[in-house]
């Protein structure tokens, strides 16, 4: 080899030497290049938090706060001026910008698969149970429940160009169930446009995941359990190196009345607080908005039909936390979910 | 519960008789409901009242008991509704409709009053320091032997609350490592005493300012924290040293105004450090208890969990969390201890109490936790008054 080049040892010591001082100077930029960032801030009603690695602070708080702001002035029903709001509080429907759209015609594809297990028209039974707007907390009659169930199905929302219409002017959507995970997409691939490939999206528990840690590490993501003995809410965690994970449960937000316990979770098809035996679902799937739009509708689905559910859509994975017929709380996955850790205390 | 006077439900339910009274509609839920007399209507005694009427599935105060007219007229105005009333302990423990007793008197009354409803038949709610000194402690524990089936709990009400609960759990699962110190304070800038119109009524009121009838603030307050010790570390400590002094309120108080006890615990290796003042009142409750992997900072409803630089870097290696929450670290690099805490201690202790009774359980604040931590105030008492180091006896 050292023939064939001509090259003399001398000169082959001096190049390797090069080599060497390049190596080293190049390992010095990685580690550099690879420093991490961290971003908190409120939206939504809730938090979020954004890792990631770069060479320097590419992103801005302000910029991460303008992306979020514009998704709330779409489709928060907690802003009035929201085209959501416009939408639920015309007879006809609206025009519907970049994100409205992509929301809802995700939402329309994840109802159809799930037969209407996830449904946004789900709105006006949330609030007769006062966990939307209305914060009455009394219990409908079956009565209500039966009427308000005339207004409620995907059926009756219609998608022509950019306008969603309205096939029933009494049909009223939430997308809570979905937003946040989009939320998350959509701030992933601004890092992504911003040549940040490698980094941790959180909102309000919603995750996406790109790339690796320093020392080429995978992100740990820890999974909520339901209160135990143990003080830290964390004693599980999965690693990713790719895609999204989202959390859906009705041991939080939930009031008991007259003995029951109402949970936010309602069953579009019965109009009733879901009440089956999951705790909560964690779904892993290769984007936000696709996890987010599925957890709910698992937790309607219940263990048995949401395994039944993985097994034919296996690009689609979750974690359950039930409590079987003794009341014992469990946990169980479904085979592609990722490997479940346990943190050593 | 078949042993003595509950009111049976048997009858009324199988003779479908509907009366709508609270007795009734409470067998209709198959709860028995407790008829409850309090002896002793202080502050305490009309708190306990006031959280009892608050469980009125539970139980039903009938009758209270004081030497002074104004706190049974005090009672009866703040409840609003009738009582049978007492000024004699002994013809209230009479009453057999009566199945517990919540004692809410002097220090210094409590063994006689909870021996003579101990020899009543009465299920007993003793509030703390269980006894006045060891003698009496030794004595009433004795006693209690006698008396198994008759519950009797001591009102360290604070460690009730589910918080304690889980700090105890974070102890036995080693979060603290190795724990060697445990720093306590309960100070007040205020005198303690309480305004008479009628000077004869001095001791009876103000009995904490006097040796005779009260255990001063070791007693009255740092009792809780190092009953709290004891209980969660399941020992007592071998040596006493205590210090203090009337340092401000000269106002002709026995009992001291500032105090500080230390507690040597040879078996755990762990040195407590208990102190109160009433001329200060910055760090008021301060609990704080110290082991090589963390530390635990505690107030009466709220513990924050500060985990050492080695620890608090393991927990930070999670990069996201998915759920509704998520570690909440704050500014001083420490972790909330989620427990609930809607309610406080005393709502639990009396939950608690009511399910000894019914389930015939021993409580967590029991004869013998209350014996130890009477052991401990009569113990930095001595230490404190005598100027010399107490120790631990064999016997106790």
């Amino acid at each position: 080899m050292i023939k064939f080049l001509n090259i003399d040892s001398k000169k082959l010591s001096i190049i390797l030497s090069l080599v060497v001082l390049l190596l080293i100077f190049f390992s010095f930029k990685t580690e550099k290049d690879f420093q991490r960032f961290e971003i908190e801030g409120n939206a939504q009603g809730t938090t979020y938090k954004i890792i990631y690695y770069a060479k320097d602070a590419k992103i801005l708080k302000s910029q991460v706060d303008c992306i979020l702001l514009e998704i709330d002035s779409s489709m928060s029903i907690y802003k009035e001026y929201s085209l959501i709001n416009k939408f639920n509080n015309n007879a006809k429907g609206v025009l519907m910008d970049t994100h409205f759209k992509k929301v809802i015609e995700k939402s329309t594809v994840i109802a159809k698969k799930t037969n209407g297990d996830f449904d946004i028209t789900v709105y006006p039974l949330i609030n007769l149970w006062g966990f939307g707007l209305q914060k009455d907390k009394f219990l409908p009659d079956s009565m209500m429940i039966k009427s308000t169930l005339l207004n409620v199905g995907f059926k009756y929302l219609q998608i022509k160009s950019d306008s969603l219409i309205k096939k029933n002017p009494q049909v009223k959507i939430d997308l809570n169930g979905i937003a946040q995970g989009y939320s998350v997409d959509l701030i992933a691939s601004f890092l992504q446009k911003n040549k940040v490939n490698n980094f941790v999206v959180e909102l309000g528990g919603e995750l996406r995941i790109n790339g690796k840690k320093e020392n080429n590490k995978k992100f740990m993501i820890g999974i909520e359990g339901v209160k135990d003995q143990d003080f830290l809410p964390i004693t599980k965690y999965i690693e990713i190196e790719k895609g999204a994970v989202t959390t859906s449960g009705n041991y939080r937000k939930f009031y008991k009345s007259e003995g029951k316990i109402i949970s936010h979770l309602i069953n579009p098809h019965t109009g009733y607080s879901v009440n089956n035996e999951l705790i909560s679902v964690t779904v892993y799937a290769k984007n936000a908005i696709t996890a987010d739009g599925f957890d709910n509708a698992f937790m309607v689905m219940g263990l048995k039909k949401a395994l039944k559910f993985i097994e034919q859509n296996k690009s689609i994975q979750a974690y359950f936390i039930f409590k079987d017929k003794k009341g014992n709380i469990k946990d169980t996955c479904s085979l592609g979910f990722p490997n479940i850790k346990s943190i050593k205390n | 519960m078949e042993r003595r006077g509950f009111i049976k439900n048997t009858g009324l339910l199988a003779g479908g008789i509907m009366v709508q009274n609270k007795v009734v509609q409470a067998f209709s839920i198959n709860k028995q409901i407790l008829n409850v007399g309090v002896i002793g209507c202080g502050d305490r005694g009309k708190g306990l009242i006031s959280v009892m009427d608050g469980l009125s599935d539970f139980y039903n105060v009938i009758a209270i008991c004081d030497v002074l007219d104004f706190r049974i007229k005090e009672t009866i105005a703040k409840n609003k509704r009738e009582f049978i009333l007492y000024t004699d302990y002994r013809k209230l423990l009479e009453n057999n409709k009566i199945d517990a007793v919540i004692i809410s008197v002097t220090l210094s009354d409590h063994f006689e009053i909870a021996k003579a409803a101990l020899l009543a038949g009465k299920h007993i709610y003793l509030e703390k320091t269980m006894t006045y000194n060891i003698p009496q402690a030794l004595e009433l524990s004795n006693l209690k032997l006698k008396h198994p089936h008759q519950i009797l709990q001591i009102g360290h009400q604070y460690r009730y609350v589910p918080l304690y609960f889980k700090v105890k759990d974070m102890i036995e699962k080693g979060y603290l490592g190795k724990v060697t110190q445990i720093d306590c304070r309960w100070d007040r800038n205020s005198t303690w005493r309480r305004p008479i119109t009628d000077k004869s009524l001095e001791k009876a009121v103000n009995w904490r300012m006097y040796k005779e009838y009260s255990g001063g603030l070791v007693a009255e307050l740092l009792s809780h924290q190092i009953d709290f010790i004891n209980w969660a570390f399941d020992t007592h400590p071998d040596e006493i040293l205590a210090t203090g002094g009337i340092d401000y309120y000269k106002d002709g108080r026995e009992t001291y105004d500032n105090v500080q006890v230390m507690l040597r615990y040879n078996k755990e290796g762990i040195v407590g450090n208990f102190g109160s003042t009433l001329a200060n009142a910055h760090d008021g409750y301060l609990f704080k208890i110290k082991g090589t992997k963390g530390m635990v900072s505690l107030l009466m409803n709220e513990g924050i969990y500060y985990p050492e630089k080695k620890q608090e870097k393991e927990l930070k290696t999670i990069d996201g969390v998915t759920g509704a929450t998520k570690i909440e670290w704050n500014k001083e690099g420490g972790i909330k201890i989620d427990a609930d805490n809607s309610k406080d201690g005393t709502w639990y202790a009396l939950k608690d109490f009511y399910d000894c009774i019914i389930y015939k359980k021993e409580p967590t604040s029991n004869i013998k936790t209350g014996s130890n931590t009477a052991f401990c105030v009569h113990l930095a008492n001595q230490s404190m008054y005598n100027h010399k180091i107490e120790y631990w006896k064999d016997y106790f």
